[in-house]
């Protein structure tokens, strides 16, 4: 059966923000990432977007893209997609949930951020 | 290979699952994750995925003081940045026309049997798919506003809380290529169509194919396939498209040239009424019709449907119909004869056999012999071998009507002469022959 896929978009399709970063994202704890804090991202009034991922500051650039990402999910075919004997029909769908028109670029060296006191809030 | 292209976007989706924790490539630099700093003291003692637990904006100024940023500087609204569960996506790049043709609700299709090079398919354009791999890591966040965006919210807020979708370390780039249409007839030569009577259309198991069909199996746009029918005369009968066995074309053309003589019309206006009065005994209205639209230009008149024939049109296909019982002619003859079968008052050239017939001009006698763009290799590098072994050196006048369905967007059959052949000057003429010795 030849494949063929097809890419629609879904009902909402939302504008997301591409972030860019060289090297590695390690959990400290072998819990894995999901739920954990990135860090914190902010907008210099002139200048260039900063990131804080724990004791490291990364600056970096706003990108508008000449060529935009869409971010594509595939679909879960529901009880009607299948025919009669249960097969899931030839056409696998993917949907596209977002489209992505800029990116922030990390590509320079991260700085520690040295503390002597932590603050407590 | 499809397969192989779809085994890599599964991998490309279950690499984007968050769980699994980290993605290895080359670390140019490597960060930790970890609760942020002023707190850190606080927060030893609670669970390390701190899940539920939102940053507040005076935790966010205790790190930027930490980090010795001024907040005088900084735009007042500030991102805090969290993973999420983690969902398989992957990223498609798209150039803003097709941006446009998704955001205006329409969809692409992804075409390609197992031993195919995928295709990315708009309505009317054909691309490859291949996929780009980057060291870098691309992290996919909803909700997350450039500062311009920022700007023109009436009222910031002075945190927002955005999760991570997923990320990725590749994604699929798109290069626009030509239509892979040559299938298409491929698939139409299968069963041609010899007219109503033929025992062809009475046995069901002959192959036949819907629009739906070739849409799913030949890899192109909706657009490029329909526009390829027309050049192939492709007529749709019984919802099939079938593509004319040339004799019974050539019987439908005769019918036609042949009243035309008779009634005393001039070529280019020839009226549908009257044809498919006279014909209408002999042969499918539809038929006809068919065959004056292939031949000919539609034009209404004080209501009237009239065609103009193409002269054209007609000469070359009367030449495919000599050409095609020898395997080469006598040049000198085949022009006498070829001017002698086509309907008076119509005039005979060779430039009208560009891509249908070559002509070799250092034989003695001068010889003309079929070779049609269409039977030639459709990959680039094959239709050059296969041309280099029928001539050795040819001029670009006599090549590029073979050349000229290569082109991509914007490239000339020069640049393609550049790429695959070496140039020599032979006798002040300059001749193109293969860069590699062909068998």
């Amino acid at each position: 059966m030849e494949k063929i896929w097809e890419i629609t978009r879904a009902e909402g399709l939302a504008e997301w923000v591409l972030m860019e970063l060289q090297g590695e994202i390690e959990a400290r704890y072998s819990t894995g990432l999901a739920g954990n804090l990135l860090g914190d991202l902010h907008y210099p009034t002139e200048g260039i977007p900063v990131l804080i991922v724990g004791q490291h500051i990364l600056q970096g650039e706003i990108i508008h893209l000449e060529k935009s990402f869409v971010v594509l999910v595939k679909h879960t075919p529901r009880e009607q997609d299948c025919d009669e004997l249960g097969h899931q029909t030839g056409t696998t769908r993917y949907l596209v949930t977002a489209l992505i028109k800029h990116k922030i670029l990390f590509k320079t060296r991260p700085k520690p951020i040295i503390t002597n006191v932590p603050k407590k809030v | 290979m499809l397969e192989e292209a779809g085994e890599v976007l599964e991998n490309m989706l279950k690499a984007s699952c968050l769980p699994l924790g980290f993605i290895v490539f080359l670390p140019a630099v490597l960060l930790l994750v970890a609760p942020p700093l002023p707190a850190a003291a606080a927060r030893k003692r609670r669970s390390p995925r701190g899940a539920g637990m939102s940053r507040t904006r005076a935790e966010v100024d205790a790190t930027l003081q930490a980090a010795k940023l001024r907040a005088a500087e900084l735009l007042p609204t500030a991102l805090s940045l969290r993973f999420g569960p983690g969902a398989p996506c992957c990223l498609l790049e798209l150039e803003p026309a097709l941006c446009r043709h998704l955001e205006a609700g329409r969809s692409l299709v992804i075409r390609g049997e197992k031993d195919e090079q995928a295709v990315l398919c708009s309505g009317d354009r054909t691309y490859e798919l291949k996929v780009a791999d980057t060291s870098n890591l691309l992290l996919c966040i909803p909700g997350c506003q450039t500062p311009e965006q920022l700007a023109r919210e009436p009222a910031p807020p002075d945190l927002i809380h955005a999760e991570i979708f997923g990320f990725a370390n590749n994604y699929w780039e798109l290069r626009r290529c030509r239509p892979k249409l040559q299938k298409l007839r491929r698939l139409l030569m299968e069963n041609t169509y010899e007219g109503p009577d033929s025992p062809k259309e009475v046995d069901s198991n002959h192959s036949r194919y819907t629009t739906e069909d070739l849409l799913d199996v030949v890899q192109a746009s909706e657009e490029e396939i329909m526009a390829h029918l027309r050049v192939l005369n492709a007529c749709e009968i019984g919802g099939h498209w079938r593509i004319l066995e040339f004799d019974y074309e050539m019987k439908l053309l005769n019918h036609v040239t042949q009243l035309v003589d008779s009634e005393s019309w001039s070529f280019s206006k020839v009226p549908l009424s009257i044809c498919l009065q006279e014909l209408g005994p002999l042969e499918p209205e539809e038929m006809i019709e068919h065959c004056l639209k292939c031949y000919g230009r539609r034009y209404i008149d004080e209501g009237e449907v009239y065609f103009e024939l193409s002269a054209d049109k007609i000469c070359r296909a009367t030449a495919q119909m000599l050409l095609q019982n020898a395997v080469k002619f006598n040049l000198a003859e085949f022009q006498a004869v070829w001017q002698q079968s086509v309907p008076e008052g119509m005039v005979t050239s060779l430039d009208q056999l560009k891509g249908l017939a070559l002509v070799d001009r250092h034989s003695r006698p001068e010889i003309i012999f079929l070779l049609r763009a269409d039977d030639l290799p459709e990959g680039n590098q094959e239709r050059f071998n296969a041309l280099f072994s029928v001539r050795e050196k040819w001029t670009e006048e006599d090549i590029a009507p073979y050349i000229q369905d290569l082109c991509g967007e914007k490239q000339t059959t020069g640049a393609l002469l550049t790429k695959y052949a070496r140039c020599s000057v032979q006798n002040g003429v300059r001749v193109y022959n293969s860069r590699r010795p062909v068998s």
